[in-house]
């Protein structure tokens, strides 16, 4: 036992945990200063009038009233988006390939697990649960979730990638969209033929959908009350224990050193005596788990989920990838949370600065434009190194 | 004046320096060589000159303007063509297709005159055409137009690559271990290639090679790398009896024979 | 064997006159079945695919050309009015040939995997959209406010001008989007397209405040139509009125019309595809498709190249954009979703990307698959749940069978079957494109000697 512990990098544990308090604290203040500065300037105009005799309130009040849970509610979702960017980042760093059809390992998770979880409700198990219990179960439906998506990656990969592995770039990636249109349809396909619908909700059960209350405020007529829900807490909680599980993993194990040097080349490792195909499928693996998992969560936090709940998420984690710099896990880490944050913010905040002309409904295209953007001015990503092509 | 000079130029990959200040000047129609170990920075050189990389430090005059800055096809516009150590021809392309594609910078055909097939279309198409088969024979590809590039063998891809690279009719060509993996009949045959194309075309050659018959026997000026550096130059015998140049190869076990071995 | 007995037996068919009879009997038999039965599916497939056999059989240039136009300007119209669906099927796998040969330009010449190609499609559709109808007049209106009796903008013969507008629209929009993105690396460059197609649709759907330009997710109609002479309803009526049976209607002669209309537009793309293709032009785009850097050191400027083709492509899709607004009288975002793009995209890639006949079939063969199999297996479902049938074995009464489960709607499933199966099988597609064969420009007889026998 003693030699056990000894045996844990403590460093390795550690250090992901001050990566993404930084990288949250970081993210939140400057983005509360940036909109705050907004708010004060727009509140000297037509837009800050607006609000005040709509709600009695200026716009940097409002703003500040707002900001706590607002910040809450983009990390929630960040770590989100940082758990899918890492089944990205992975694959890209061992085979240079794009995995669109990872969005789709996600939703299966995210099926498995609600579908779980609708079973026991049927069963009437969930809704006598104690508490401990109503832990236990939800912890067994993402265990439920990370493995059926796990195992459903490396599936994907044996039989679609792996044939493909050598020829052109656009080959596999043609395939692997098939996939995930594939995989799209066969989710409804299930779905139609055993519960008779495809939108699916998760059940209501434990104390998930309590709020810690912080107090109230009043905002004209209405009062406004200020907390964070515990499932949010609950899906931090979680991501942040699998990023950290996840980066000892790869930093601190012979099964990670052998997953980089697969990363680095694939020849060479395999004269090191590396089983290459056997890493890449465990990369996959690791991957489609971290998928699936954050597909409960997000079943968690959305409640609502369809056989399309892949899409979006899928391409705002895989923006998330290029953004931190694609093939760094750090960077998909940071990338994941920035993304999370930034969209939050503008969904949060954009209505009301706009005065209504532009708001949540841009939400999923300002993701593209930070990619667009990202992709011509930093094609590297924040945490990339800058590689010219081989020529 | 010099028609191509480097002043100082320096290539860095993250913490590794491929090209590390190298000088260098080369005289219109002379055939200069560039010889060194594996690694030893002449590709990633080449690189540089023709705009794949650009140079973190230093600077390329070629026919009297500076490189700086410039994207590959806007080099190879000012008449500087090259060929790639490990082949890169449009495989899917036919042979022919192949050398038009060179002759890109030249073709004047404007969208209009494409579309409709007008007279200055055809001729133009034409004359590119008879251009294409007489590098062809030029360089002993004679009769293969229509394969696919791929399909050739070895040593007619690496003739296909030197036509395709003079079928921008170049000031300078840049060779990358043209003579590789050929067999002593084919080799001795691109040598003497590559001495036609200086004397009847005018035409600046550099070229890396690791056969040292190759550059022993028509080079004028030979420039040794070693780790980045120009660590020698000078005319083939003065190369040969050079100290470091034979401690750059031997010192690191590496001789010409056994380069030849590891390319084929 | 076997094998050389069907080399045998090709061989055969393909001398003399046989070709030519062969061709003609699946003409006449398919334009019989049909007359004979106008409601069968499998009659109207054995003409479809009389198509077929006109390509794949060795006959004259001429006979050909004279056969296919038979065929596609007297055969299907007439055939097309006598049942609408008919026309509807026929209508469809034009528009989508065109829309998949004007991604074949950018996926399959030049190599660059573009998964927005509908946005190019939507912009030409919301241009004749806006100017052809009420919507200039609704602007200030939030959707569905506006006063009921509102002028259209613009009469129906613009159309005919706003078919060259959308040309230069849709290849600015090209360009604008193109240019900044163009460089990056083909699967990057894939994601971004993808991205910028569902900004054109998310506009789509939101831009209709804080002024109403597109009528959001209600989208826009009535469009107008293009005028149609009486002329040439008359003059159908009178050619073909005793065959096809009933007085033909201007609705049906404007089907009839906008299916002529696709029709030109893809011999139009052919025409320039293949005259771009043997010039400076194709020969850039399939070098860059097959190596980028030899390419560009060859002095080929990839990234006006490549913009030249997203340009070339997106015009194409702008010019069907405004046929489909005006041949549907009504456009909605939903018509642009990223699922067509990929529908499009599984057209090219099972035909064979960057050969023109392959294209023309993968559009035909998904368009059929979507439109006759899918739906008519959602029509065979619908009737088994109206009786009291049961699966034997595990006792199923299909009366319970899920309504949600509906096979029309399972075209997502057929596209990625496409393009799982074909990149793992036949990535170069059903009929793989072919590189021209060149006559030697100076001495014939030498390169034949080179040869053997050609
Ligand atoms: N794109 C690149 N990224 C990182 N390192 C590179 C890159 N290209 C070359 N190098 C490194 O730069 C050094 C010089 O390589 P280069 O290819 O120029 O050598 P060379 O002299 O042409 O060798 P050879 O005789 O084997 O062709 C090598 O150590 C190589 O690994
Ligand atoms: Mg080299």
């Amino acid at each position: 036992m003693k030699r056990f512990l000894k045996s844990i990098n403590i460093r390795e544990l550690l250090r992901p945990i001050g990566q993404m308090i930084l990288f949250s604290l970081g993210s939140t203040i400057v983005l509360s200063v940036i909109v705050l500065l907004l708010a004060l300037i727009l509140d000297r105009t037509v837009v800050g009038q607006t609000l005040i005799e709509r709600l009695n309130v200026s716009l940097f009040t409002y703003t500040l009233v707002n900001l706590p849970q607002v910040a809450i509610d983009g990390l929630t979702i960040g770590f989100v988006y940082a758990a899918i960017a890492l089944g990205y980042t992975m694959v890209y760093g061992v085979l240079e390939f794009i995995n669109f059809a990872h969005s789709e390992i996600f939703a299966v998770g995210a099926f498995v697990g609600v579908e779980i979880l609708i079973a026991l409700e049927k069963f009437g198990i969930l809704s006598n649960a104690s508490l401990v219990m109503a832990y236990i179960y939800l912890i067994l439906a993402i265990v439920a979730g990370m493995l059926a998506a796990g195992a459903l990656a490396v599936t994907v990969e044996r039989v679609a990638y792996r044939p493909l592995r050598h020829a052109s770039r656009l080959v596999p990636l043609i395939s692997a969209i098939g996939v995930s249109f594939l995989l799209q349809d066969v989710i409804r396909l299930t779905e139609s033929l055993t519960s008779g619908q495809f939108n699916r909700i998760m059940p209501t059960f434990g104390n998930f959908d309590h709020r810690i209350l912080f107090g109230k405020m009043a905002m004209g007529a209405t009062q406004i009350t200020l907390g964070v829900s515990i499932k949010s807490i609950i899906v931090i909680v979680s991501a942040v224990l699998m990023l950290v599980g996840l980066n000892y993993l790869v930093n601190a194990t012979r099964i990670g050193k052998a997953i980089r040097a697969v990363a680095q080349d694939h020849s060479t490792a395999s004269l090191m005596g590396i089983d290459v195909n056997r890493i890449i499928s465990l990369t996959f693996l690791v991957g489609g788990m971290l998928g699936g998992a954050a597909g409960v969560l997000y079943a968690l936090k959305f409640t609502r989920i369809d056989p399309f709940v892949g899409f979006f998420p899928g391409l705002k984690a895989f923006t998330a990838a290029v953004l931190g710099g694609i093939g760094n896990m750090t960077g998909a880490l940071l990338g994941g949370i920035v993304l999370g944050m930034l969209e939050t913010y503008a969904g949060s905040f954009m209505g009301v600065f706009t005065m209504g002309a532009a708001g949540t409904e841009y939400k999923d295209i300002f993701a593209f434009s930070i990619l667009i953007l990202v992709l011509i001015f930093r094609p590297q990503g924040l945490m990339g190194e800058n590689v010219a092509q081989k020529a | 004046m010099a028609l191509l000079e480097t002043v100082d130029v320096v290539k860095r990959f993250g913490g590794l320096t491929a090209v590390n200040k190298v000088n260098f000047k080369l005289d219109q129609g002379r055939i200069v060589s560039i010889i060194g170990p594996n690694g030893a920075g002449k590709t990633t050189f080449f690189n540089c000159l023709t705009g794949i990389y650009h140079p973190d430090e230093g600077q390329i005059i070629f026919n009297g303007r500076p490189l700086h800055r410039l994207r590959p096809d806007q080099i190879a516009s000012h008449g500087l063509s090259r060929t790639f150590q490990n082949i890169r021809l449009f495989g899917n392309m036919s042979v022919i297709e192949n050398i038009l594609v060179g002759m890109h910078v030249h073709l004047r055909q404007s969208p209009l005159s494409t579309l409709f097939h007008l007279p200055s279309f055809k001729k133009e198409e034409k004359e590119a055409e008879l251009k294409a088969e007489e590098l062809m024979t030029y360089v002993g590809l004679k009769g293969v137009g229509n394969e696919l590039a791929k399909n050739l063998p070895y040593g007619g891809q690496r003739r296909l690559e030197i036509a395709r690279a003079l079928a921008a009719d170049p000031l300078m060509l840049l060779l990358d271990e043209p003579a590789a993996g050929m067999n002593p009949q084919e080799t001795e045959e691109v040598t003497r290639l590559f001495r036609r194309i200086r004397d009847q075309k005018g035409i600046t050659i550099l070229l890396i090679e690791h056969d040292m018959r190759v550059v022993m026997n028509i080079s004028e000026l030979i420039c040794v790398m070693d780790y980045g550096e120009k660590i020698a130059e000078g005319t083939p015998d003065e190369i040969r009896a050079d100290t470091r140049v034979i401690e750059a190869y031997l010192g690191r076990g590496a001789v010409a024979g056994q380069h030849e071995k590891k390319v084929a | 064997m076997i094998p050389v007995f069907l080399k045998n037996t090709t061989k055969r068919l393909e001398q003399g006159l046989c070709p030519y009879i062969l061709i003609l009997v699946h003409m006449v038999l398919g334009t019989a079945l049909v007359y004979i039965s106008p409601r069968s599916n499998l009659a109207f497939l054995v003409l479809i695919t009389s198509f077929f056999s006109l390509y794949s059989f060795k006959a004259d240039r001429r006979f050909k050309l004279a056969a296919g136009m038979v065929l596609t300007l007297l055969i299907f119209p007439v055939v097309g009015v006598r049942n609408i669906f008919y026309l509807e099927v026929i209508f469809q796998i034009s528009v989508f040939s065109a829309l998949a040969l004007g991604l074949n330009i950018v996926v399959g010449f030049a190599g660059l995997l573009d998964l927005g190609y509908v946005a190019f499609y939507a912009v030409g559709a919301y241009l004749w959209a806006f100017f052809g109808s009420q919507q200039f007049y609704i602007l200030h209106f939030a959707p569905g406010t506006q006063p009921s009796h509102l002028p259209f903008l613009l009469p129906g013969d613009a159309f005919y001008l706003f078919v060259f507008v959308a040309i230069l629209v849709a290849a600015l929009t090209g360009i604008l989007l193109g240019t900044p993105v163009l460089r990056l690396r083909g699967d990057y460059l894939a994601i971004v397209t993808l991205g910028f197609g569902e900004v054109i649709r998310v506009l789509a759907n939101n831009l209709d405040k804080p002024l109403n330009f597109t009528n959001g997710p209600q989208g826009i109609t009535p469009i107008q139509q293009p005028t149609m002479p009486q002329v040439a309803v008359d003059g159908f009526n009178a050619l073909f009125g005793r065959v096809v049976g009933h007085t033909v209607s201007p609705a049906d002669m404007y089907n009839v019309m906008f299916y002529l209309f696709a029709l030109a537009v893809i011999i139009i793309i052919i025409f320039v595809t293949r005259r771009l293709d043997d010039s400076k032009i194709g020969r850039a785009w399939t070098a860059i498709r097959e190596d980028e850097t030899a390419a560009i050191a060859m002095g080929v400027p990839l990234v006006r190249m490549k913009l030249a083709a997203f340009a070339v492509g997106a015009s194409f899709a702008g010019v069907m954009g405004v046929l489909l607004a005006g041949s549907r009288t009504f456009i909605s975002p939903e018509s642009f979703s990223f699922m067509q793009s990929i529908g499009v995209l599984s057209m090219v890639i099972l035909g064979g990307s960057g050969s023109i006949p392959g294209v023309i079939l993968g559009a035909a063969t998904v368009t059929i698959l979507n439109l006759q199999v899918l739906q008519g297996l959602s029509l065979y479902l619908s009737q088994l749940r109206q009786t009291d049938a049961v699966i034997p074995i595990i006792n199923f009464a299909w009366a319970n069978l899920s309504s949600q489960l509906d096979p029309a709607k399972y075209q997502r499933l057929l596209f990625g079957l496409i393009l799982i199966l074909m990149m793992i099988f036949r990535p170069a597609g059903l009929i793989p494109s072919q590189r021209r064969k060149r006559e030697p420009a100076s001495d014939e007889a030498e390169a034949k000697e080179y040869h053997g026998t050609p």
